[in-house]
């Protein structure tokens, strides 16, 4: 029986290396083709080489001469530059709005916090495609020309409910004798707030604000909906490259978007255990 | 007093307003003219006739106008490829992150924290290069054909990529993160003191684990399994990534009625059919919920 339970325990950890293989092994699989010098088969190792690197960030390689590639990375560039754009913007808005409705929700007693709160979870739990389609139709059908501009607001109205989750979770395990030591000590409403509320929320916010900035980077389904003809951001670049057919610097550029999403992540967690 | 108050009543405004006004016009305004194109003509060259126009769902069904089409099941028949892609997907998601949920939930703090990264980490990598991986690995010359070829078990390249294996493949990879989390809430809550007593009065293991361990862990299942089927049975970009050119799914076909077809009221019917899914489930998750509640509340 002990024989059993012991080959059952051994399994079971040797299941979760294979689990966590499946989830990471693809990752590195990646980082190392990135590598390779030969774009076309990844079984076949041709050399290490940085090249694919050099093309992406628009050095001088062997392949600029070829015209089609320059204009790839001038299109590439243009997208990051305008995924940046929208992120900083949506991040900015959605931070806002989202720290508003949880204020509001957790400090004030009013009629339709159901609502608010319901109103909240509701882009979370839509399927992305419909909520782009429903964008779509009511910006062509308002007559507005679809561009950075349809991109920001459409991703804001979900970028929103991430924020307002991370700040509310905040709030919920906040302390409040704090507050009611520094309104007894004679501090007014104010300075009680920025004193004593804000340094508390503050984590939540950034922590909101994090979020959002990468889910925003990272929105492919909303965005591809309102985009519109001329706008492009990062990932419909991909998404576009994958259907046409794939050329080896989307690896490097993989691998970047990699590295940018590790040290996003792991600045989300460092403020974490900053706060505990 | 009543300065306090009208000041408590602008502030609440004043963090209200201009939200309240974005999201009514922005979020809630565009799925209730989604609503209504649903129930309108489609126009001839795109865009929308303004007329009623009942036939957008009666297309889904099979029975376009009855006048001049006959009954032709094709879109009946993706709703329902659709919803059997989503099942597979969450199933298998369910099988791979159920075992490793134990394991975990037996780890020092440390550990158990470190593995709890490791599992949302990719949460925060970018969607399309995380599929882009699996179309490397499954393609033709990819790295499964590869090793395949190289060890002398298959003589031409399978066809990986491209199908229905692939796409539940991608959205398993994608899903993880999503059904870990509400199951290892429930299996680390497990009450193990209840194992032991099924096992000392005489249970095998098997009766120990339908009886005892999987009634216990059942709301993080189903949780698990809620949260990955909506985003999966709409999902567009891994059946237009791994699933190649075809319709596959209903979220391609939505896709195509907007930028190919053009035919807008009958996609808004579409991505109706597809929220009236997600809203049936989650109310059944709700009532089920509710039940469940009431009939623990007493023994509390």
């Amino acid at each position: 029986m002990s024989i059993l339970k012991r080959a059952a325990s051994l399994g079971l950890a040797g299941y979760t290396l294979l689990f966590f293989a499946f989830i990471y092994l693809p990752l590195a699989l990646i980082v190392v083709y990135s590598f390779n010098a030969d774009p076309v088969n990844m079984m076949n190792w041709a050399g290490f080489t940085t090249e694919w690197y050099a093309q992406v960030l628009g050095f001088k390689t062997t392949l600029s001469e070829n015209a089609l590639y320059i204009e790839s990375t001038d299109q590439l560039l243009a997208a990051l530059r305008n995924s940046l754009l929208i992120a900083a913007s949506t991040t900015t808005i959605a931070t806002v709005f989202g720290t508003a409705i949880a204020l509001a929700i957790y400090r004030f007693d009013f009629l339709g916090r159901r609502f608010y709160r319901v109103l909240m979870f509701a882009p979370m739990l839509m399927p992305d495609i419909v909520l782009g389609i429903a964008l779509l139709i009511f910006f062509v059908g308002a007559g507005v020309h679809l561009g950075l501009g349809t991109i920001i607001i459409g991703q804001c109205t979900f970028l929103i409910s991430y924020v307002f989750i991370v700040v509310s979770a905040r709030l919920a395990g906040m302390d409040r004798t704090l507050e009611n030591a520094s309104a007894d000590l004679g501090a007014d409403e104010w300075t009680t707030f920025r004193r004593i509320v804000l340094p508390q929320v503050l984590p939540g916010v950034i922590g909101g604000a994090l979020l959002a900035f990468i889910i925003s980077m990272d929105d492919l389904v909303i965005t591809y909906f309102i985009a519109g003809v001329e706008t492009t951001t990062l990932p419909i670049f991909i998404f576009g490259m994958l259907r046409r057919g794939i050329k080896p610097e989307i690896n490097a550029i993989a691998v970047m978007m990699l590295a940018f999403s590790f040290l996003i992540a792991s600045l989300g967690l460092y403020f974490r255990t900053r706060q505990r | 007093m009543t300065t306090t108050r009208t000041r408590r009543r602008l502030q609440l405004s004043l963090l209200l307003g201009p939200v309240t006004v974005f999201l009514g016009i922005f979020f809630l305004g565009p799925l209730v003219i989604m609503m209504i194109t649903s129930l309108l003509a489609p126009g001839l060259y795109g865009g929308v006739e303004w007329e009623y126009y009942p036939h957008n769902f009666g297309r889904i069904l099979g029975f376009a106008d009855p006048a001049f089409e006959d009954f032709d099941p094709v879109y009946l028949a993706i709703f329902f490829r659709s919803v059997r892609i989503a099942l597979a997907t969450v199933l298998v998601t369910l099988l791979v992150c159920y075992p490793a949920a134990f394991q975990i939930s037996r780890l020092s703090e440390r550990w158990k924290n470190f593995c709890l990264f490791l599992i949302t980490l990719p949460f925060f990598i970018s969607l399309i290069v995380r599929l882009f991986i699996w179309v490397l690995i499954l393609r033709q010359t990819g790295i499964v054909n590869g090793v395949l070829m190289a060890t002398g078990v298959i003589e031409r390249p399978l066809e990986l990529i491209y199908t229905d294996g692939a796409i539940v493949l991608g959205m398993v990879y994608v899903f993880i993160p999503f059904m870990f989390m509400p199951v290892y809430a429930s299996v680390e809550k497990l009450d193990w003191s209840l194992v032991r007593a099924s096992q000392d009065l005489g249970a095998g293991p098997v009766r120990t684990f339908f009886r005892v361990i999987l009634p216990l862990t059942l709301p993080g299942i189903i949780g698990g399994c809620i949260i990955v089927f909506i985003p999966a049975l709409g999902n567009f970009v891994v059946p237009a990534v791994l699933g190649g050119a075809k319709v596959l799914m209903l979220g391609n076909l939505i896709e195509q009625q907007f930028l190919a077809a053009r035919n807008w009221p009958f996609g808004a019917a579409l991505a109706m059919l597809v929220m009236a899914a997600v809203l049936l489930i989650l109310f059944i998750y709700v009532r089920l919920d509710a039940r469940q509640g009431a009939a623990v509340a007493p023994t509390r």
